[in-house]
């Protein structure tokens, strides 16, 4: 791997030299609490320090909302809908993040590869940055508190700047265009990276790794934490909204005022509403809260075949984000045995 | 990842399909007989009995259903739908000369090949009679490639059974090619013939326990009872296949809509079903 060396006070101007590549987004802070990804005008606006994002950077890859086709009910004809996607710059993604876009990846450019994501997939820089994890972080036990691939640059911190490793063709345009911005990476900056790395691991609540739990978690259905803990849930969808890697949507066909013509748009859907799982005729695969759930840690704790790794990313966000204060980590560690003893006392 | 990955094509895209014929089937259930309006798409478009397709009609929406002909029949496709939510009631009011958008086909379908040279016990509650006609009609078509063949229909009414007119009309070829047709009903005083569930005529079957596959389709509830009784008679469990249904969105797992399993086999019914072995359904749960 190519690896650099961006001192502090040329950080900014990195960050002007990246909007040259397209329109730059990143975290900045928009309350006393809160980060969210926002277009950048002014560089001074970025966040470095912050632990995680109101929505999730998948929202530049499956919008909100996204229009897939019109159509016109006389002639039953469909026409594709291409947004003209320009190229764009994600700067400040976490780890966690960018594994979660390799699962979305592995989902929406399956067998089966979608026009409208891989568009913006080849549209967008990744920028990654290191961190530190909160509480609420457990990315280690999900082993995905590191990344290999996934990013064009990455920037893990040093106390004078920013050690870069470089992975991918678009990275290395950049840096070749721009030699001015880096300097070589030194003996004493590879020693802080290797201090950054050990502080960050030794700041995770729990080590180990959760590979066993999809296993522990099927061999736990009967565990009183499901009735206690569903009966908190809001089904607010907060949880799924703000997960990096759920991708679930729904279709819908809007009318135009017209009668004749409408848009077929998809968008975000949960599997915490009723309707996710009811088909024609009235009967629900996920009939109960108990069920949706359920469903919920299933999924999240299944096995994704391409990576490797479970869908979850350890990020966190569904505790931090869930209005019900549901400890997603929490519950997993009591289905795991680890806080066992609270149910036995 | 994030370099050159955009298709040209669209997966969503729609072929336009004229419809040609629609049959009254019963008093919820229509067949309708579809034609490829672009004559490559005709020419091309096949499909392994138990694959979907999604059925689109534009300002309704998008559906999920079973094509029910024989693959050997190019160029035209049959499906049959229930009336039984919003698409479906306007897909009732369609006539011969609407069109449907169709894509697909999706799904792993029935592993056919390995059904050759065996015996095939196809045992439908209701409107499960609808994968398993594409099976049958499909083994009709390639009658030399299979053993003994036994359709086991079976409905709540005689009036509800599916393909009722059409497996009655084949009993003479029937006969002639060692195929035994056994049409049941549960709930239906004035029904002349078989009464009870189909498990109940299993031992009927004129297949043998040793070198059968067995075939199921129907109410997710019917489900291990009809194991109960195939595996009783002597049938492999390894040799029986049952083919799911869910809410599907997309058809080409992305939606998630029909994930289902548990944290050791989660699995996309639309892509990695919807057709599932005996030993995935027993060793997961919520898959029925």
């Amino acid at each position: 791997m190519r690896y650099l060396k961006l001192e502090n006070s040329r950080v900014n101007d990195f960050l002007e030299q990246l909007s040259a590549y397209g329109e730059l987004y990143a975290p900045v802070q928009i309350s006393e609490e809160f980060y969210d990804y926002r277009r950048i005008d002014d560089v001074d606006d970025v966040a470095f320090d912050y632990t995680r994002t109101v929505t999730p950077a998948k929202k530049y890859f499956i919008p909100t909302e996204q229009q897939m086709f019109t159509y016109d009910m006389e002639s039953s004809e469909y026409e594709e809908t291409l947004d003209d996607i320009r190229p764009f710059v994600l700067f400040g993604l976490h780890a966690c993040s960018i594994v979660g876009l390799r699962i979305l990846d592995g989902v929406y450019l399956n067998e089966y590869p979608d026009k409208y994501y891989g568009m913006r997939r080849d549209a967008g820089i990744i920028v990654g940055l290191s961190c530190l994890p909160d509480e609420y972080c457990f990315c280690n036990l999900r082993r995905t508190d590191f990344v290999d691939v996934g990013f064009d640059l990455f920037l893990h911190e040093l106390p004078d700047g920013y050690l870069i490793r470089v992975g991918s063709e678009k990275g290395h345009k950049i840096v070749d265009e721009n030699p001015g911005l880096f300097v070589e990476v030194t003996d004493e900056d590879i020693k802080h990276f290797k201090q950054f790395e050990r502080k960050r691991h030794e700041l995770f609540q729990y080590q180990g790794s959760f590979d066993n739990l999809r296993y522990m978690l099927e061999l736990t259905k009967d565990h009183p934490l499901w009735d206690e803990e569903s009966k908190k849930c809001l089904g607010c969808g907060n949880c799924t909204m703000t997960c990096p890697t759920c991708r679930c949507y729904d279709v819908q066909d809007i009318p135009d005022i017209d009668g004749r013509h409408g848009s077929r748009i998809r968008f975000w859907d949960s599997c915490q509403f009723r309707g996710h799982g009811l088909v024609a005729g009235g009967h629900n695969f996920r009939e109960t809260k108990k069920d949706r759930f359920i469903n919920r840690y299933v999924c999240k704790n299944a096995y994704f075949h391409p990576l490797g790794t479970s869908y979850c990313v350890g990020c966190g966000n569904c505790t931090y984000f869930c209005p019900a204060d549901i400890d997603f980590l929490d519950n997993l560690m009591k289905i795991r045995g680890i806080a066992e003893e609270i149910y036995e006392q | 990842m994030s370099n050159e990955t955009t298709p040209d094509k669209n997966i969503y895209d729609l072929y336009k399909c004229r419809i040609l014929r629609v049959y009254e089937m019963t008093d919820e259930d229509k067949l309708f007989l579809l034609r490829f309006e672009d004559s490559d798409i005709a020419e091309e478009w096949t499909f392994t009995p138990g694959q979907f397709v999604q059925v689109s009609i534009p300002g309704v929406g998008e559906i999920p259903i079973s094509v029910c002909s024989s693959p050997m029949r190019r160029g035209f496709f049959e499906l049959c739908i229930k009336r039984a939510g919003k698409v479906t009631e306007v897909i009732h009011r369609m006539e011969p000369g609407d069109y449907m958008g169709i894509r697909g086909p999706y799904g792993n379908g029935f592993p056919m090949d390995r059904f050759e040279n065996h015996d095939l016990l196809l045992i439908a509650a209701g409107i499960g009679m609808v994968p398993l006609r594409s099976v049958f009609l499909h083994a009709m078509d390639n009658r030399w490639k299979f053993g003994n063949i036994t359709v086991i229909n079976s409905a709540r009414y005689g009036h509800k059974l599916l393909f009722r007119k059409e497996l009655e009309a084949m009993r003479d070829i029937a006969e002639a090619e060692n195929i035994n047709i056994l049409q049941t009903v549960t709930r239906d005083p004035e029904w002349p013939g078989r009464t009870g569930r189909a498990q109940h005529h299993v031992e009927d079957a004129n297949t043998d326990p040793d070198d059968a596959y067995v075939v199921v389709c129907g109410p997710p509830q019917a489900y291990r009872s009809v194991f109960e009784k195939v595996i009783e008679a002597g049938y492999d469990p390894r040799n029986i296949y049952v083919t799911l249904e869910r809410r599907m969105k997309c058809g080409v797992g992305k939606c998630g809509h029909c994930i289902a399993g548990s944290s050791t086999f989660l699995e996309y019914i639309c892509i990695d079903g919807p057709v599932f072995g005996y030993y995935d359904i027993i060793s997961t749960p919520n898959l029925i």
